[in-house]
């Protein structure tokens, strides 16, 4: 009886083979570290941070990893970002009950879901690959946003180390924000420092958000307009 | 879309900083923010004009849920109904939630009929929700081969 042959070069792969690719495997690991750090936030500050932190940085690994290893994935991009928002979400609810006002935080998430969410949404209108390629927009702030690689990890860095030093400087559970900023922006030190860089970051971030909703609502109109022109 | 997932978000924010286990909670928010997210983003990539077109779907649970609007709609509804009762009934804030249905429940009034219905209503939306998360992956995963096999 002749023997079944295995996979020929160029056939399809299996739905498993794509969900086991490396960097998917990363992403579920990033999923399982912020499952546990957020089951562990109140009552191991330093453990959450050190998990949190580490999924943070596996983000950057599992697209390292996507490209080396050519096993790059519609559905690894779309756990990425999806991690991304849920973590994010989640720690900043925990700062909206850590914090006074917690509604400072709740805006904060509901900012960056509707952002993002609208942003993809007219991505997928346009037909743009990523919604990191905007050539043609005119804002200035949104050319140096993402025209620079760098100046971009700043700002999306700056938001989780800002949120995580918030966390972790966090005594009991009604504090004032404007006090404990104000309160560790007064002492010259590294951490005061951090807060002061990743502040102007985060801000720097929260902006083009909002400029990101504008122009992403705005695409959206433009396409139904466009969309009645042709017929 | 955007205002029913904040919405709904902000409210389960808020249930999971009067009752106990929040965990509970947070893991709704993120179950309804990643199912809606991957099912659009799959809904995108198969062209699809909306999310809740899904004839060729073999699940029956999805079938049920996405065929009768009326029966989609008891879901949805269902947990709205079923947070704002958990919240409504809130006293202080730290409460048991387990606690505070079993309570709830064991009185025979309006109130427990509502609670028992939108929570049957809710548990069923979420296990659409998982469905559709797996559902909307496949999608995405099926796209890239296709699309690989394409060229």
């Amino acid at each position: 009886m002749a023997k079944k042959p295995g996979p020929k070069p160029g056939s399809k792969p299996s739905k498993l083979s794509v969900y086991l690719y490396i960097p998917n495997i990363i992403g579920y690991t990033r999923v399982l570290l912020n499952c546990y750090a957020f089951h562990v936030c109140f009552t191991n500050k330093i453990l959450f941070s050190i998990l949190y932190f580490f999924s943070f940085v596996c983000d950057a690994v599992d697209g390292w990893a996507a490209r080396k290893f050519n096993q790059v994935s519609t559905f690894g991009a779309v756990l990425d970002m999806v991690t991304d928002r849920i973590s994010t979400a989640c720690l900043l609810v925990v700062l909206s009950q850590v914090y006074k006002p917690g509604l400072i935080f709740l805006s904060l998430l509901a900012l960056d879901i509707a952002s993002h969410w609208l942003q993809m949404y007219s991505t997928f209108l346009m037909g743009k690959t990523s919604h990191k390629d905007v050539k043609d927009s005119s804002n200035w702030l949104f050319k140096l946003y993402y025209g620079n690689r760098m100046f971009m990890a700043y700002c999306c860095v700056s938001c989780e180390v800002l949120y995580l030093i918030l966390f972790y400087l966090s005594e009991n559970h009604t504090e004032t924000l404007m006090d404990v900023l104000a309160t560790n922006l007064q002492k010259i030190s590294i951490v005061s420092f951090l807060i002061a860089t990743s502040f102007v970051g985060c801000t720097i971030k929260q902006l083009t958000n909002v400029i990101q909703l504008k122009t992403a609502a705005d695409a959206c109109v433009l396409y139904d307009i466009n969309k009645k022109q042709k017929q | 879309m955007v205002t029913d997932r904040i919405s709904t978000a902000c409210l389960l924010v808020v249930l999971s900083q009067v009752y106990k286990p929040g965990l509970v909670f947070l893991s709704l928010l993120a179950l309804d923010i990643a199912s809606h997210w991957l099912q659009m983003y799959s809904t995108f990539l198969m062209g699809k004009a909306s999310h809740k077109d899904v004839k060729d779907s073999s699940n029956w649970l999805f079938r049920l849920y996405y065929g009768n609007r009326m029966f989609m709609a008891y879901c949805c509804v269902s947990c709205e109904v079923l947070y704002l009762i958990l919240f409504y009934l809130s006293e202080n804030h730290t409460e048991k939630l387990t606690d505070v249905l079993a309570t709830n429940l064991q009185k025979i009034s309006i109130l427990s009929f509502l609670i028992a219905t939108s929570l049957v209503g809710c548990t069923i939306k979420q296990l659409t929700n998982v469905i559709q998360l797996k559902t909307a992956a496949d999608a995405c995963v099926l796209y890239d081969i296709d699309k690989k096999h394409k060229q």
